[in-house]
């Protein structure tokens, strides 16, 4: 775990109602070398605090009190009609794409959507936080493989072939391209190519920007 | 009344026919055979009418006014035999039987005259007939065919005689007019039954006092008829009267067909209402009331009107209903002479009423079993979601956060103690591990992304689960109400596991379309069919289930050609 200097230290705001969860994700937060602003138990609460601390990057438990459906995505929607383009990691406990799409619908970019789970990744989950902070667009991959390896009749998606699966699948997880390049160990080129294919077999438009990419990519995966 | 009267009744009749044609017949040289048939008729049906009434209605006076109807028509005959006393007898009887039919009349239908006026009336009339007669066998200077003479003549003279005959008609007209007027009356004051049964009598009256208006005038005037037609062939008609009698019995045969008919043509359920309309409709009784006791005790008619049984009124009769109903009949007291009827009317009302009353205990219990059914099943919903609940906020929290705090005990455990790290690293891989099993219990114990997203997310999700291709091709995004939308998420859920195991489908094709006021979830495939209830497929499951959401589940699968399941629900 590297420490950053404290000026690049990035701001955060929890809302989690389990008050031990909450506890621990600030800890590994703080020790990740977040700032951890404040945290909140409640979607109200939360968005006090977004006004208040003006945090770089809010992370939300889905499920919340007093109903515990949605109030946390709700809150996530409501932050982003306020402070658009504020970044947000909403965490959910169920592998369901339903919630995913009505967050990714207006603009993909700076949001995260990944599973309760993942916060035992310590290093991928931090950097995960990053990543939306960043700007980027982050799916569970969990979520994403379910999508990709969902039984399909007659579909394009099975006339890709197994390596431009794994570039789908990334492009799907919002994973930028170099991040993908490095990640299947192609050149730059050679990947800007299975893009293009897979575009084409799919029919999509060309969609060059990562983010815009992967709403039309998990649009048509969830088909 | 014994069987010894009606014996004694039909001896009598055959005596009374028997001795009448002997001593009309036998005697005599040359016989009126015209009359001797006619006026035997005459009397031969009031006898009749007399034991038929005594059959139908032993209690009441009608077969005795019959029965004397017949004997004075038949009586005066003795007069045909050779002596004086005979003679005499039969001439002070003579026309004794035109009161007789006019106490018929009056005390029609029950056999009970209505007043004292009444009785004085019957009384007068009798009282003039013979009086009348009396004066004849007083003054009449006898007949030229050598008849007996009558052993009361005090002084022969065809003048008094002629002045009697003259003045005792004025009298004769308004002592008839009296009764017709009586009768007249007696038909316009009565309702329902009464009316029925009085109306032939009317007529009947009339047509008896118009032929003795012509007899009448017939003996003072030259009237434009043959005498043979006039005294032979018109006094037919007082067969009328025992005709009354015949109609009167029609009448009611008539009424107790209809009333087993209106019972068969009454919807099941109807309203007393109705019940008592189509009664009073078959009985041919207006007046015809159902009552019902109230948990005050009193009683209420279908119109809602309180009324009394105890006293139900003048000229009005009670007749209670068998069964726990309670209730009584209230109809025109001439009805009670026809037993039969009101029996069977009675007994109808019963019917209906308790067939009524079973029906809606039967509709009451099925509305209870129907209400617990989909209470239990609420019950169970709302438990698994409970349960599911439970899950998350409580042993998936803490897995959760278990697998944090391990992760991070892992990191410093690492530094210091490379081994410890990986002991921690293989706990933290078994919290990972138990959190995703954790979390496909709970979905599989209510799907949260159902009370979350509705039916539109949860079908989405089950279609991305599916190892078949599915393809949804409408579902709505409102939502419903949360029992709707979970018996319409495990018809979906079910069918496509059914399609998963059973149907070697190579695609399945689900659809929620929102009908007004209905809900109807299709699940399709293109699979082997042949799927029924009851084979292991748990469609008999999902068939209670749609059915305890008030709804029908319909299942067709033709072997080769798929299997289309549909659910319709309704849905407010």
């Amino acid at each position: 775990m590297s420490v950053a200097p404290a000026a690049a230290k990035l701001r955060v705001v929890i809302a989690e109602d389990a008050v031990l969860l909450r506890e621990g994700l600030t800890r590994l937060l703080r020790e990740s070398a977040f700032d951890v602003a404040g945290t909140a138990g409640n979607a109200a609460e939360l968005l006090r605090l977004v006004r208040s601390r003006h945090p770089d990057v809010v992370l939300a438990d889905i499920r919340m009190p007093p109903t515990q459906t949605s109030e946390g995505l709700e809150a996530a929607l409501e932050i982003r009609r306020r402070w658009p383009g504020l970044a947000v990691v909403v965490l959910s406990q169920h592998v369901e794409t339903e919630h995913l799409f009505e967050l990714l619908a207006d603009d993909p970019r700076g949001i995260g959507y990944v599973l309760k789970d993942r916060v035992a990744d310590v290093a991928q989950f931090t950097a995960t936080i990053r990543r939306v902070a960043a700007g980027e667009a982050v799916i569970d991959p969990e979520i994403v493989a379910r999508l990709v390896a969902r039984p399909r009749r007659d579909s394009p998606v099975a006339r890709l072939t197994e390596r431009e699966l794994a570039v789908l699948a990334l492009m799907a997880e919002g994973r930028s391209n170099q991040a993908i390049a490095a990640r299947l160990y192609m050149s730059a080129k050679t990947l800007e190519t299975h893009i293009g294919n897979i575009f084409a077999k799919l029919g999509l438009p060309p969609a060059p920007e990562a983010h815009r990419r992967v709403l039309a990519v998990l649009t048509y995966l969830r088909r | 009344m014994s069987h010894r009267t009606g014996t004694a009744l039909a001896a009598g009749a055959v005596t009374a026919i028997a001795f009448k044609v002997v001593v009309t017949v036998v005697p005599r040289p040359a016989p009126d055979v015209v009359w001797v048939i006619t006026s035997s008729a005459i009397g031969l049906s009031f006898l009749a009418a007399g034991i038929a009434a005594w059959r139908r209605w032993p209690a009441t006076r009608l077969c005795w006014l019959f029965s004397i109807a017949g004997y004075l028509w038949l009586l005066p005959n003795v007069g045909y035999l050779p002596y004086a006393l005979t003679f005499t007898f039969a001439g002070l009887i003579v026309n004794a039987y035109t009161a007789a039919l006019a106490h018929l009349a009056l005390a029609w239908p029950t056999g009970r005259l209505r007043s004292p006026f009444e009785r004085w009336l019957v009384v007068v009339l009798y009282g003039w007939n013979i009086g009348l007669s009396l004066g004849t066998a007083f003054f009449a200077p006898g007949c030229r065919t050598g008849c007996p003479s009558s052993l009361l003549l005090i002084h022969p003279s065809a003048a008094i005689n002629d002045a009697i005959d003259a003045w005792s008609v004025p009298g004769s007209v308004l002592l008839t007019a009296t009764v017709l007027a009586v009768v007249v009356r007696h038909w316009q004051q009565a309702r329902g039954w009464s009316r029925h049964v009085l109306t032939p009598l009317v007529w009947i009256a009339t047509a008896v006092v118009a032929l003795s208006v012509v007899q009448t005038l017939n003996m003072n005037l030259t009237l434009p008829f043959s005498q043979f037609a006039i005294d032979d062939v018109a006094p037919l008609i007082l067969i009328l009267g025992p005709a009354m009698f015949v109609i009167s019995t029609v009448l009611a045969r008539t009424a107790r067909g209809a009333v087993g008919a209106a019972i068969v043509d009454l919807e099941p359920g109807s309203s007393p209402g109705r019940l008592r309309d189509a009664l009073a409709l078959a009985v041919g009784d207006s007046t015809l009331q159902l009552a019902f006791r109230q948990p005050d005790g009193g009683f209420v008619d279908t119109t809602g009107q309180r009324l009394n049984p105890a006293s139900p009124g003048r000229g009005r009769a009670t007749t209670p209903l068998a069964g726990p109903d309670e209730a009584v009949l209230i109809h025109d007291e001439t009805l009670a002479h026809e037993p039969q009827l009101v029996r069977l009317t009675a007994s109808a009302a019963s019917l209906a009423l308790e067939h009524s009353r079973l029906q809606a205990e039967v509709q009451a219990q099925l509305e209870q079993v129907r209400a617990s059914r989909a209470r239990i099943v609420e019950a169970g919903d709302s438990e698994r979601r409970r349960l599911e609940r439970d899950l998350h906020d409580g042993a998936q929290q803490r897995l959760v956060t278990l697998s944090l705090a391990l992760a991070m005990a892992r990191d410093l455990a690492a530094k210091a103690e490379p081994g410890l790290g990986a002991l921690i690293e293989s706990a933290s891989k078994e919290a990972r591990e138990a959190l995703t099993e954790l979390r496909e219990l709970a979905r599989g114990i209510h799907p949260a992304v159902l009370t979350q997203a509705g039916l539109a997310g949860a079908i989405q999700a089950l279609a991305e689960r599916s190892p078949v291709p599915t393809t949804i091709a409408e579902v709505p995004r409102q939502r419903f109400p949360a029992a709707i939308e979970a018996t319409a998420y495990f018809v979906v859920s079910e069918a496509l596991a059914n399609v998963a195991k059973h149907s070697q489908a190579s695609s399945a094709l689900v659809a929620v379309r929102t009908p007004p006021g209905r809900l109807v979830v299709t699940v399709s495939d293109d699979g082997a069919g042949g799927a029924a209830p009851g084979d292991g497929s748990g469609l008999r499951g999902l068939g209670d289930r749609v059915a305890a959401a008030g709804g029908v589940l319909c299942i067709s699968s033709p072997p080769g050609s798929g299997t289309r399941l549909e659910a319709d629900i309704p849905c407010p």
